[in-house]
């Protein structure tokens, strides 16, 4: 698959990009770099991956000599440290970062194709075809898959024993159903424990993409390709006003979710909720916070009759083109990306590494909650995050809308839900449209 | 005097390296469309300003800075004269009351906005329940979008009203009191000392108190941030600030020349309405000529 964002290389960038290839392979050849007075840095935006990065980096140290030193930051700073630093020449030399931002660093020849040793791994069979295809800009490689990361949903088992519901959902209409037996109200009224939690407040893309968990099982999509490389909205259709029909239904009708209970992986965690879509790194939070939670995960329903999809997020490992030690710090992605360093990764993080070949039945042995992460259901579609350097703003402008739909009682009315759909799906046309990737 | 210009100049250059290039170049960047990354920086004219025009999110942002900022200054800048005029008169608690109200200033503000985050949660917050001891029934203050901004708005004047209190009380301190005890002799009430004789000899500090103050709630964002974080926060559009939206264009979008129009156009604004409170002085210092 070409990349959506080919299109918009620049023929300078394009040059630096094919220049640089060969130097990468060269550089690569050498394992000059790898001694003993060499110090690589790593930044990560994920503090939860500190343990492995320093567990790994020890090791390194002892086979090569090489020494690493590990920056943590949240993930938003991470973000603006790097776009600030890597420019510059003051940025770390291997880091990891999700693919919106990469391209960004890619486009600008920040980060270079991958030379001959890392991109025969990551076309070794080592990896899916998906992710395979998420790393590759105009058939060049970049980066190293890290994380693979796709939503599913946990449920309480004792929950839905209390409220006589023998197993999860398998469609989103049953859940609301099941939502509506497992929803709990105080004697004044209030709710005190919601029957599934959504994302209904705050700020940022998340809303967003915690909305296409519906929409897309719906059939919609925020942005559909026009085949030649350019986008138009996907979602001012009958999947799009389902899609916020039912949450505004789950808020305002039915009433299994409120803006003012507890949410997200904390209400999961605590009993405040019965269900929740979410990534794997919930079950470290389950270990550590509420080890005897009783709890399954399953896939995240389908609507109706139609297929189970998912969303599929990688985060990447990349090596900052302006390294000083270039081919150390290759050396070390690939030592990172190695079979028993990917498990580490998920036994200490919670996250799924992003190799497909892995032997996961000791982690399944030990945390059967894991299945749906690491082995999705048969049949199970995936959505992959279009990697384009428009896309965090498409989806926080959505996300600066929908929290107030949710709970604005005029949009029961069909026709000014539909106007608000309208409205939302003509801004995403017109950040396209300023990023010059609009087509139908 | 040129060893005092000499001597000043280490301060002038560092002033003019670390603000005025800086700002300088964002009024430069304006005129480009560049996202930090990428070594193309096209010129685009005035396009990010007209582009301002058509911003939705940038017209809505100006009129919650707006809101915020006028209330803001209009209840902080009231409620903290008379408490200054109550802590003038001498008494042994004046002191630590005057703590009291300065402690939030010196507070960093992070930990500050979190804490208030907890005040204001709908079902363990203490604001709520408070008001349940007066029969009142909770209130979701972050979480409901017509509440929101006015939940920032109880925090702010609560951060800036002991910093106003302290310049007026420095005011009233300084104001003779000779000037006072003649108009007790000739029978002004508290009232009429206070309108007659207090306020009006206060006015350069109230206005100092104004400009400073608006333009420090022109500038909030650290607990626009902070309360917007998370899923149980306050829904982002109901409480989106002019600076909250030039971080976002800039720093998460990597639009820095939109966001340096946005930044451009927000000093246009500060300093239009600084020159205001400016003229108001002179055009008093004309009359009393």
């Amino acid at each position: 698959m070409t990349n959506p964002t080919a299109a918009n290389l620049g023929r300078r960038s394009a040059l630096t990009l094919a220049g640089s290839a060969g130097i990468a392979a060269a550089a690569t050849g050498s394992r000059k770099a790898n001694a003993a007075d060499v110090t690589l840095a790593i930044w990560t935006g994920y503090p939860e991956l500190v343990p492995w990065y320093q567990a790994m980096g020890a090791e390194y140290t002892k086979a090569k000599g090489t020494k690493i030193t590990v920056l943590s930051t949240t993930l938003r700073e991470h973000e603006q440290k790097l776009a600030a630093a890597v420019p510059t020449g003051t940025g770390p030399d291997v880091f990891d970062v999700g693919q919106i931002l990469a391209i960004k660093f890619i486009e600008g020849g920040l980060i270079k194709p991958n030379p001959t040793a890392v991109d025969g791994l990551l076309k070794s069979g080592a990896y899916r075809k998906t992710s395979i295809e998420q790393f590759t800009v105009e058939g060049k490689t970049y980066g190293l898959p890290q994380l693979f990361s796709t939503p599913a949903m946990f449920w309480n088992k004792a929950l839905f024993k209390e409220a006589g519901l023998s197993g999860p959902p398998n469609t989103f209409q049953e859940k609301m159903a099941f939502a509506k037996k497992l929803v709990k109200f105080d004697a004044s009224g209030k709710m005190t424990r919601s029957g599934m939690s959504l994302r209904l407040s705050g700020q940022g893309s998340g809303i967003a993409e915690k909305f296409r968990f519906i929409l897309e099982p719906a059939g919609g999509t925020l942005i559909k390709p026009n085949g030649k490389g350019k986008f138009s909205q996907g979602y001012d259709n009958d999947a799009g006003r389902n899609a916020l029909k039912y949450y505004i239904d789950a808020v305002q009708i039915e009433k299994v979710d409120d803006p003012k209970v507890q949410h997200d992986a904390g209400a999961f965690v605590a009993g405040n909720t019965a269900m929740l879509m979410r990534e794997a790194w919930v079950i470290g939070e389950i270990k550590e916070k509420n080890p005897t939670l009783d709890y399954g995960v399953a896939p995240i329903p389908a609507w109706g009759t139609g297929p189970h999809k998912t969303l599929l997020q990688h985060n990447g490992l990349w090596v900052n083109a302006k390294s000083k030690n270039i081919d150390a710090a290759y050396d070390f992605q690939l030592f990172l990306a190695g079979k028993e360093s990917m498990v580490k990764l998920t036994q200490t993080s919670g996250w799924v590494a992003a190799r497909a070949d892995l032997d996961w039945t000791p982690l399944l042995k030990e945390i059967p909650q894991y299945k749906e992460f690491v082995n999705p259901t048969e049949g199970m579609q995936f959505y992959p995050e279009p990697v384009m350097a428009a896309w965090d703003e498409i989806e926080s402008r959505l996300a600066d809308k929908l929290p107030g739909a949710y709970v604005d009682a005029s949009l029961q009315d069909p026709a000014k839900l539909a106007a608000f759909i309208k409205a939302a799906a003509a801004q995403t046309d017109q950040i396209l449209k300023q990023n010059d990737l609009y087509g139908t | 005097m040129l060893f005092c210009y000499v001597a000043l100049a280490p301060v002038l250059a560092l002033f003019f390296y670390v603000r005025i290039i800086p700002i300088g170049f964002s009024f430069l960047l304006s005129f480009y469309k560049w996202n930090l990354i990428s070594p193309r920086r096209p010129f685009v004219g005035w396009d990010n300003y007209l582009g301002l025009l058509d911003d939705e999110n940038f017209l809505l942002a100006l009129k919650n800075t707006t809101i915020y900022s006028f209330s803001t200054v209009l209840l902080s800048t009231v409620l903290a004269l008379p408490l200054a005029v109550f802590l003038s008169r001498k008494s042994r608690l004046s002191a630590f009351y005057q703590t009291v109200y300065f402690l939030p200033v010196i507070t960093p503000l992070v930990p500050v906005s979190i804490a208030w985050k907890w005040i204001y949660d709908y079902n363990y917050g203490i604001l709520n329940y408070g008001l349940s001891f007066l029969g009142i029934k909770s209130v979701a203050w972050l979480t409901d979008p017509d509440i929101a901004l006015w939940a920032l708005v109880i925090m702010g004047v609560w951060k800036v009203l002991g910093y106003n209190l302290v310049l007026f009380l420095v005011g009233i301190r300084n104001i003779s009191g000779e000037l006072l005890e003649a108009a007790s002799i000739d029978g002004a009430s508290d009232w009429q000392r206070f309108w007659r004789i207090t306020l009006p000899l206060l006015k350069p500090i109230l206005l100092y108190v104004l400009v400073t103050s608006t333009i420090a709630a022109y500038n909030v964002f650290t607990q626009v941030y902070v309360m917007t974080l998370g899923s149980q926060s306050a829904p982002g559009q109901a409480v989106r600030m002019l600076v909250f939206d030039i971080y976002t264009n800039g720093f998460q979008f990597f639009r820095m020349g939109y966001a340096s129009a946005e930044a451009v156009i927000l000093t246009l604004i500060v300093l239009g309405l600084t020159v205001i409170q400016f003229a108001m002085v002179r055009e008093d210092k004309v009359k009393e000529g």
